[in-house]
């Protein structure tokens, strides 16, 4: 007879998920965690954290490069879904058990008033508990904002031709904030439902033992046990609803690539935009001179500088005639600042003093009085044989007038 | 449940911290110093005196034409001179002109007056040492070397014999003066961009009406490291330098002007890759737009200017045409004109964003009611021994 004993140890295991949807599920967290990781360091782009990573992936453009990548995997593996559900609902005619209904919530209530204390049991849920459900339905919901978002932001142009500019900046807000609710669900939900509860490895091994299943599927297990599970139809019926679903299917799929296709290429400036422009070129070096700083222009004639004595008009010259022109007067100073540093005491012509100068240099004497064209001093400066022409016309004429007048001392 | 244990709570809270951690601060920025200006007059010995050199010196239109026909002007102005800042500390003419100490002066070597004048600059390193270091690590220091013998030398800006007092003497500012004429000295070479320049919003306030908040040539520019500004550096780096004036508060509430634009900037699409360039590649090149790419550069308007302000959407649109020419008449909204979202401006934007502000933390609310009653109900069975 049958004893209170613990079950053998080689238990009884449950297919819950086929190879295929181990794949598929495979699939969709390394798309999902790539995206997350890829995306958020973009919106958080100021954190230092952020800039690491991005840093680490190879730059911005290389982020968003994977970003976008992992979306259009994610956008396949949708699609992939979609086609096996509709394979599942129309061919194999399943129970649709993942569809939500009101026992859920009454499930949920009761699943809460348990961990409070208020209900006795916690509820006795079917293959799909409203856990999973949730779960399932928030990343169906989250697939659709992102998908459409997505596509706002990258096809903004072809988007603003239909619709209000606006509705770019608005999905981007609505990429992001369902990207932190998705990551932050995925952290706390999914994380504390199937790791931390319990570690359900039914993704990976594909079964569940019989005490998992009357753990976590009672319901399920029950219908197993009573022979009222899912029965494949009769091959007869598979082939005939297959003649009918493989078209249709192959249409959408190819109708869903060609979208996928769209996706990605609907428009190319909003991606690589065209290069920098020739109107930004501006002409650097426009000198206002002809070098910068300016210099007169070498001209045939030597130019004069315009000061009043250029033009020697009434105005100045009565100055001139009345005042005493003597060296002490006004030539001796003149020579002292203008041509002693030179014509000093060093030798030669030395113009510090009167009768020095008058004594001349190694070339003779060079002030002739009565007689300033005939003094060598001018004959020198007026034919530029000076070495250095130190004098200004004015003060050239000064001494000539010293010189016409008896080139006198005082 | 037996398998129920503390280190199975790690993932999630490891999960937690890295969220927590991408939120974090982002960095502050640095703050430019004033610039120090160090001058020592270069002891000689066997000074002449500077009268001496005037004496011949002084002579208006005293000229050497030199070997490539250009006229060399020897004048020296005595009364700038003495006006000006050598002149004021009676720094002495062969202090800089070293060999000229005697007469005859030493054969004049050059063949024109800029061989001269790209000879004789190194003289001022004598005293200006720090402004002489900064000018070699400058574009116009790589140009010389590179042969294009226009390139300003220091002479060319700083007229040794002319030259003012620039920054004053205690605080080290640029004096108001000093300021005024930036333009004009860059000018000298840059006529073109100068002329754009006295056009621009900032510019006309500063030749028209002396406004000295507004950026003169080396604001932007810097002032002697001059750096070129067609590098991917300078360009993704634009943003940070017009921030410095833009995000200030104190000057910009004198104009009613936002200081929004770089956190606007920043949190867009275009202003987030920039930022990103910034920090992580700064001298890669990025076709992503800079403020300089919409709001033009020497020829920076008003934004409500009817010809050229960017506040209008079919100017805006000419813009976002530059790089997306397909773009059309919506297009432009979809960059948010440096707004934050509010009910006024980008209301959509504004109201999905407070959809999520709420909705993130219900779901995430009640998840974790769920979660945290689940986790201590089990844990309570788990001490009692009970197995379901």
């Amino acid at each position: 007879m049958a004893k209170k004993s613990t079950p053998p140890q080689t238990e009884r295991t449950y297919e819950r998920f086929p190879l295929a949807r181990r794949i598929e599920h495979l699939t969709m967290l390394l798309s999902f965690t790539t995206l997350g990781l890829t995306g958020l360091i973009q919106k958080f782009a100021t954190s230092t954290t952020s800039q690491f990573l991005v840093g680490l992936l190879g730059g911005i453009e290389s982020v968003r490069s994977i970003h976008h990548f992992a979306a259009i995997v994610l956008i396949i593996g949708t699609m992939y879904h979609l086609v096996v559900f509709g394979y599942q609902a129309y061919v194999l005619r399943i129970r649709l058990s993942m569809l939500p209904g009101f026992q859920d919530a009454k499930d949920a209530l009761q699943a809460l008033l348990y961990n409070i204390g208020f209900a006795k049991s916690r509820p006795q849920m079917g293959r799909f508990t409203f856990e999973e459900k949730a779960e399932y339905w928030a990343f169906v919901w989250g697939t659709i904002v992102m998908a459409v978002t997505g596509f706002l932001m990258w096809n903004p142009i072809t988007s603003a031709k239909i619709l209000p500019g606006e509705f770019i900046p608005a999905a981007k807000a609505a990429h992001g904030g369902e990207a932190v609710l998705a990551v932050l669900a995925i952290i706390l939900w999914h994380m504390y439902g199937v790791h931390i509860k319990f570690f359900n490895k039914a993704m990976w091994t594909g079964k569940l033992t019989e005490q998992e299943m009357l753990h976590e599927h009672p319901l399920e297990l029950a219908d197993i046990k009573a022979g009222i599970a899912d029965r494949r139809p009769d091959e007869a019926t598979i082939r005939k609803r297959q003649k009918i679903y493989f078209p249709i299917a192959s249409i959408l799929t190819l109708g869903m690539l060609a979208g996928i296709y769209g996706f990605i290429n609907t428009e190319e400036t909003s991606l690589t935009t065209i290069p920098p422009l020739a109107e930004q070129q501006v002409e650097v070096f426009v000198p206002q001179t002809a070098t910068p700083r300016p210099t007169s222009t070498p001209t045939a004639e030597p130019t004069i500088a315009p000061t009043v004595a250029d033009t020697p008009s009434a105005a100045t010259t009565p100055d001139a005639a009345t005042a005493v022109v003597s060296w002490d007067g006004s030539v001796g100073p003149l020579f002292q600042q203008k041509c002693a540093a030179c014509h000093g005491a060093s030798g030669g012509l030395n113009l510090a003093a009167y009768t020095d100068a008058m004594k001349g240099g190694a070339s003779g004497v060079v002030f002739t009085a009565g007689d300033s064209a005939g003094s060598l001093m001018i004959i020198k400066f007026e034919s530029g044989k000076h070495p250095y022409a130190v004098l200004t016309t004015e003060e050239l004429d000064q001494i000539k007038s010293w010189l016409d007048a008896g080139a006198l001392e005082k | 449940m037996r398998r129920l244990k503390i280190a199975q709570a790690l993932p999630l809270l490891a999960g937690i911290v890295l969220v927590a951690l991408a939120i974090a601060g982002s960095r502050s920025q640095t703050v430019r110093a004033a610039p120090h200006i160090n001058q020592v007059a270069a002891p000689n010995s066997q000074q002449v005196d500077n009268s001496v050199c005037l004496a011949c010196h002084s002579r208006p239109d005293f000229n050497l034409t030199m070997a490539n026909g250009e006229d060399l002007s020897l004048t020296i102005n005595p009364d700038k001179f003495s006006q000006s800042v050598h002149g004021e500390n009676e720094i002495a003419c062969t202090s800089c002109h070293t060999d000229f100490t005697g007469f005859p002066h030493p054969e004049l070597k050059a063949a024109s007056p800029r061989e001269i004048a790209t000879t004789y600059y190194t003289t001022c390193q004598q005293c200006h040492a720090e402004q002489y270091d900064k000018a070699l690590d400058s574009v116009h220091q790589r140009a010389l070397a590179g042969g294009q013998t226009n390139a300003a030398v220091c002479t060319d800006c700083h007229d040794p014999h002319e030259q003012t007092r620039i920054t004053n003497k205690d605080t080290g500012e640029v004096l108001v003066t000093a300021k005024l004429h930036i333009p004009q000295t860059c000018a000298q070479c840059h006529s073109g961009i100068y002329d754009t320049y006295k056009y621009s919003v900032h510019g006309a306030a500063l030749t028209e009406e002396g406004n000295l908040d507004v950026p003169t040539c080396i604001d932007c520019h810097g002032v002697h490291n001059i750096q070129d500004p067609t590098t991917a550096q300078f360009r993704n780096e634009t943003p940070q330098l017009c921030a410095k004036c833009h995000a200030n508060g104190t000057l910009m509430r004198a104009y009613g002007l936002s200081t929004n634009i770089l956190n606007t900037y920043v949190a867009d699409f275009h202003g987030t890759t920039v930022t990103l360039f910034e920090k992580n590649s700064p001298d890669q090149p990025t076709n992503k737009p800079v403020c300089t790419d919409c709001h033009g550069i020497h020829d920076i308007s008003k934004v409500d200017n009817l010809q050229t302000g960017i506040a209008l959407k079919q100017n805006l649109l000419i813009k976002c045409q530059r790089c997306h020419p397909d773009a059309t008449a919506n297009f432009p909204d979809a960059w948010m004109s440096h707004y934050v979202a509010s009910p006024d401006n980008f209301p959509l934007v504004y109201y999905v964003n407070l959809f999520y502000k709420f909705f993130i933390p219900a779901v995430l609310g009640g998840m974790a009611v769920f979660v945290v009653t689940d986790f201590v109900r089990r844990w309570i069975e788990r001490r009692k021994g009970a197995t379901h």
